[in-house]
Formats: structure tokens, sequence, C-alpha cells
């Protein structure tokens, strides 16, 4: 819905004029703030689309999650942190102005990590603080223990990290096997995701946004599912996920997570909400406690904070980098 | 001047509010000639005072929570709650609720707080009409008026709905869809879920769910016996009557209506805008709800306005 005043009807010489004029239209999905500069890198042959906006330091790089949702996710911290920090946000690869590669290993972790790396190249940036939501904080955490040069401190937001037992009902059916169910938590299924790809992500949206009045969020995130397609997510959910090596050895998984946060040296911040449905408090408090991080509980909050409680997640990560200055 | 107590009476309903954005500085109550007792709060410092008047007694003074913590910023700010809702007296006469009391009311408060002139805000024909008749009857009170989702009767018709439910109002009727909740015996039987209907029906943008549950629950804090008793007043005035009370304002007048206005139809706004001279914004998609569903739009609107006066003479 856009409001927009029409022109005043009558005047009278001491009514403000200004006061019809003070608002001004706008289209509802217009940007609080425009980047000040596009690009993209090409990695074999893939298109990863990236933005900057502002100039400040030190940079902010706002990671991608999981492809069911593009960039604009951060849409309530951009206009925010561009004003004190320089901030780059690139598409992940599978949804958004990206490309939409059609083989499952384009999709692995390390491939959003190579293009987050490619990103800081191809924008001059040296070093950043990097944040990620969900499956974005594995990204975050194969950065900041494989690449420690480039990270300046790391925030991570529901961090979907194998710290800890998922709720049962989650994977009560196998993925690639058709049940023939489209409800709850069966959705999560290859059959069911080509049958009704936007019931899925109606039906996901509403439990990542568990709270009360979160109908705006849930359709942003709808119009943003609805960017990418079945097909894809269903390359995208064959990729490798988080891994790395010590000592030569092959790590995933939970082994992957904690040599990852072992190695990670540089400052950082867990923030979880209690009520998270997707994925459960525990593993925040298992991530900040790996880390040796602080751990912000955000009480009766969902998995996406920074759609549903901007103000505040905003205000956490300006304190969190503003920290890092003072510290440096 | 009315007597003024010293602190307000806390209610369930401001206890469940607690986590408001701004408190009050100065809080208490007024009486009116009529004896009936006027809950009131002052906000903030800074000229002028701007004071926000009721609408009817289904929702009270919290309606106007997304400007209290904005405004008092820079001026003094006045909120009351009118008669039947929450903390002010519910009196079930409808004499209680006539026009001229109802408009008496804002004199009270005016006093009451010690304010000499204010800019008076309203919404609907409680805080619509009523302002507009203060201006034109005692013009030394009122600096200017902020006029949302113009209530003011007999300029147009009201909207069908209205019309048919009030036609059925005092029936005993087979069924409670839709605007047939407008109906006594189903207030009595579960006002709760007529306010959500009602709401519902005032705030049609998207996205509102949770102006939507406010309005209602200030709706819970008060009285189906107010509300019934209030629904028992005719207004006293014929169009030619009303015309000229709003030509006869004169001080700097702005009206908001929205395209989408389900309670006061568009047709009232434009013909005050031809009887005063007043600019109006007509704002697009909205509905009835304003100030509580485009507070952003409302605010700036409002001190705009107020910032206008500033520069002409007073």
């Amino acid at each position: 819905m856009v409001a927009s005043p029409s022109a005043p009807v009558g005047t009278r010489p001491n009514a403000s004029p200004s006061a019809a004029g003070a608002w001004q239209p706008r289209p509802e999905q217009s940007r609080a703030r425009d980047p000040d500069e596009t690009g993209f890198v090409v990695r074999d042959g893939v298109r990863i689309a990236w933005e900057r906006y502002g100039s400040g330091e030190p940079t902010i790089l706002l990671l991608p999650t999981w492809t069911i949702i593009h960039s604009r996710f951060w849409k309530a911290q951009i206009p925010y942190l561009a004003r004190l920090f320089r901030v780059v946000t690139f598409d992940g690869r599978g949804n958004g102005r990206s490309d939409r590669p059609s083989d499952p290993a384009a999709y692995a972790a390390t491939e959003f990590v190579a293009d987050a790396l490619a990103v800081l190249d191809a924008t001059g940036t040296e070093r950043a603080v990097v944040a990620g939501l969900s499956m974005g904080a594995a990204y975050v955490l194969m950065l900041s223990g494989d690449h420690p040069e480039r990270v300046l401190g790391t925030v991570y937001l529901g961090a979907a990290l194998p710290l800890a037992d998922r709720d049962p009902g989650r994977d009560e059916v196998p993925f690639d096997d058709d049940v023939g169910r489209d409800e709850g938590w069966a959705r999560y299924n290859a059959f069911s995701w080509r049958r009704d790809w936007p019931g899925f992500v109606e039906f996901f949206f509403g439990e990542v946004f568990s709270e009360t009045h979160s109908t705006k969020q849930i359709e942003d995130a709808l119009d943003w599912g609805l960017e990418t397609d079945a097909d894809t997510m269903v390359t995208a959910e064959h990729a490798p996920y988080i891994e790395t090596t010590e000592n030569g050895v092959g790590l995933t998984g939970r082994a992957a997570a904690l040599a990852l946060a072992a190695r990670s040296r540089c400052p950082s911040l867990v923030i979880h909400g209690t009520s998270d449905r997707i994925i459960p408090f525990a593993v925040g408090e298992r991530l900040a406690e790996a880390l040796g991080a602080t751990l912000v509980a955000m009480e009766g909050s969902g998995h996406d904070v920074l759609g549903r409680e901007p103000v505040l997640a905003n205000l956490l990560i300006r304190d969190f980098v503003r920290g890092l200055e003072r510290g440096s | 001047m009315s007597s003024v107590s010293a602190a307000h009476v806390p209610t369930d309903a401001l206890d469940r509010d607690s986590g408001r954005a701004r408190l009050p500085d100065r809080s208490g109550s007024a009486a009116a000639e009529d004896g009936v007792r006027l809950a009131w709060d002052v906000y903030g410092t800074g000229d002028p005072t701007v004071v926000f008047l009721p609408s009817a007694p289904i929702v009270h003074s919290r309606q106007w929570k997304a400007q209290v913590p904005y405004l008092s910023r820079h001026h003094r700010v006045v909120t009351y709650d009118g008669r039947g809702n929450p903390r002010s007296d519910r009196p079930t006469d409808p004499e209680a609720y006539a026009d001229d009391r109802m408009t008496g009311d804002i004199r009270t408060i005016l006093d009451a707080t010690e304010t000499d002139r204010a800019v008076l805000v309203g919404l609907c024909i409680d805080g619509v009409w009523r302002s507009i008749r203060l201006a034109a009857e005692h013009p030394e009170r009122v600096l200017g008026i902020v006029a949302f989702g113009i209530g003011v009767p007999r300029l147009a018709p009201a909207q069908p709905h209205y019309q048919a439910s009030s036609a059925t109002f005092h029936e005993e009727l087979p069924s409670a869809e839709g605007w047939e909740k407008m109906n006594a015996a189903y207030w009595r039987r579960d006002y709760p879920d007529f306010a959500r209907f009602f709401f519902s029906e005032m705030t049609t943008e998207p996205h509102s769910t949770k102006a939507i549950e406010d309005a209602a629950g200030w709706a819970a804090d008060g009285s189906v016996d107010a509300m019934l008793a209030e629904s028992e007043t005719t207004f006293p005035f014929d169009l030619a009557q009303v015309e000229a009370t709003c030509r006869a304002v004169r001080c700097p007048m702005l009206l908001i209506h929205g395209t989408e206005d389900q309670c006061q139809s568009i047709q009232r706004a434009h013909r005050l805008a031809e009887l005063t001279g007043a600019p109006l914004v007509v704002v697009d998609g909205a509905n009835h709800m304003i100030p509580g569903r485009h507070p952003v739009l409302a605010n700036l609107l409002i001190r705009d306005f107020i910032r206008s006066l500033e520069g002409s003479p007073t």
C-alpha cells in the first residue's frame, strides 16, 4: 500500500503549502538507499552480482544465506549501516541477479566463500566485518577460520550450524522420496517443491517469522523466494555444506564447525532468537561457547531478527563494529 | 477552572500498556460542568500546545500512541480519554454524550491543563466536527486544526453500511455477518468480536494486524453500556447550520483523508475543503485510521502544519 498525497484542494494564505508536500510518494519496493556502486564477479562462468553502499570505515560484508532469498533480506540493515560504514552485499548463486548454475557442486559452501572473497577483491576491500544469517553463518565461520587475514570481526544471526539436535519433526520426510504430502515440514521435499514451490516458501517463512504481526516480512520473503525456482533449489540442496581441513584431514558437519570456531581469532557476536523454530537456540549458545563470543539471546524472537527486529539488530551490529574500532 | 487531581487512577488497561515509548509528565482528571470526570495527560514542553482529541468511546487516548512520543519532543502535548473509555467516567445516560457536552469537554481539558490556546488534532466526528465547533464558537482557544478522516455530519450522506446497520440497530437479527455486527444485541453478546470486525473494516491496508489488535484492545478497555448510550444521541444541527459553522472557522486547518476511508466518505472531506478553503491531503489507498496506520506521514504532516503557524500572525 502506498500513500501519496494528491494536490491540495483549495489554499489559504497562512496554511502550510509545505504540509501537503512533506511526504514524498514512492513505490513500496523502492529502496530507502540505492547502491553507490554495483558490479559482477565471474567465477567458473557463474556471475555473482554485488553492491556497495556508503564509504565509511570499516567495510561490513553482509553475506548471502540459503538460496531461497537474495540480498534484499538485508534491506532493513543497509540504509542504516551505510550511513556509518561501507556496506557490501551480494546475491548468492541461485537467486536475485546472480546466475543459477545447474550443477549441485556449484552450490557448495566453499563456492559461496570463494564468491565472498572474490567480491571483497572486486570492491577493493582488504578486510571486512562479516555478518551472516542462518546458512550464512557457515560462510562467516569458514571465512574467519580459513581466511582470517580478510576478517575484522564476525556477526552470526540464527546460525544454521550442526551444533545441536534439530526438532525431529523437521526431518520426518526424506528429501528425495516422493511421499505425496504437501503439508507442514513434509513440504521440505524435492517432489513437494516441484509440485508447489510457492506453498513451501509461504510455509517456511511462516515458520521463520513466527512472531505476531509479521505479514510484511513474510510477504517480502515470498517475493524473493519466487525469484528462484524449485529446480534451482533442489540442485542447491544436494551441495556439500560446511567443510574445512585440519592437519590435512577433511572435516565436515559438527567437526568442521568446531574446528573452524577454535581457529577463529577475531571478535565475534552471536545473536539468536529464543523461539527460533528453524534453528534451535541451543545452537547459538554452543556457537558462542565455541567462539568465546558474546551471545545476545533475543527473547521470544524467531529465526530472522534482521527482518523482524531490525532496530535492535542494527544497533547490536553498530555497537559491535564500534567496539572493534575502539579495540584496534 | 475545573478541579485537578494530582494523580490519575491506573487501570488494568494502562498497566498492560506499561511499555510506552513516552510516559506522561503529568496526569490528572477534570470534572466537566455536568460532573463527568475526564482523565488527561500532559507530555513535554514547547509552544504551541497540541491537544489530541478523543474519537468516540470505542477507543481512548492511546489511539495517539504513535504521535505522542514524536510530537512531545518539540511541543507540549495534551491527550485525554473521552467520556466512556477507560479512565474517564462512563455515563450511561445518552444525554451525557450530547454534542454540547462533548464539545465542552475540550474547553474543560484546556482549562484543567492551563492551556489558553492550542492546536487541535482529531480523527472522525468526535475529533473533527467538535474542533470545528470549538474554533467557530471560541476562536480565541484554537490556533489551528489538523483533521483526519473528516467526520462532519450532514456534509455528505453516511456510508451505506452505516445507513443499513442503523436501520436495524435495535432489532434482534437472525445472523451476525459483516455489518450486522453493528447491532445493539450483538454488542451485548460479543462486543470484542464486533470491535475486531469494525477495526478490520477501518484498517484494510495490508500488514495491519498490529493496528487492528491495538484498536480492538482499546475497545475492550471500554464499556458496551457507554457505547450504547452514545449511540442514542442525535446530531442536533441541520446542513445549513453545519455549513455555517464550517465557514465561520478562521484559524488555519489541514485536512487529511484516505481514498479508502470506510467510516467517513471522502465527499465530506472535499466539501469541508470547499467550505473552509483548507488544503486537503488525499492519501491514496489509506482507510480511516491514518494516525495509527500511517504514523510517519501523519506525524510529519502535523509537524509541518504547526511549523507553518509559527510564521503567521496569531
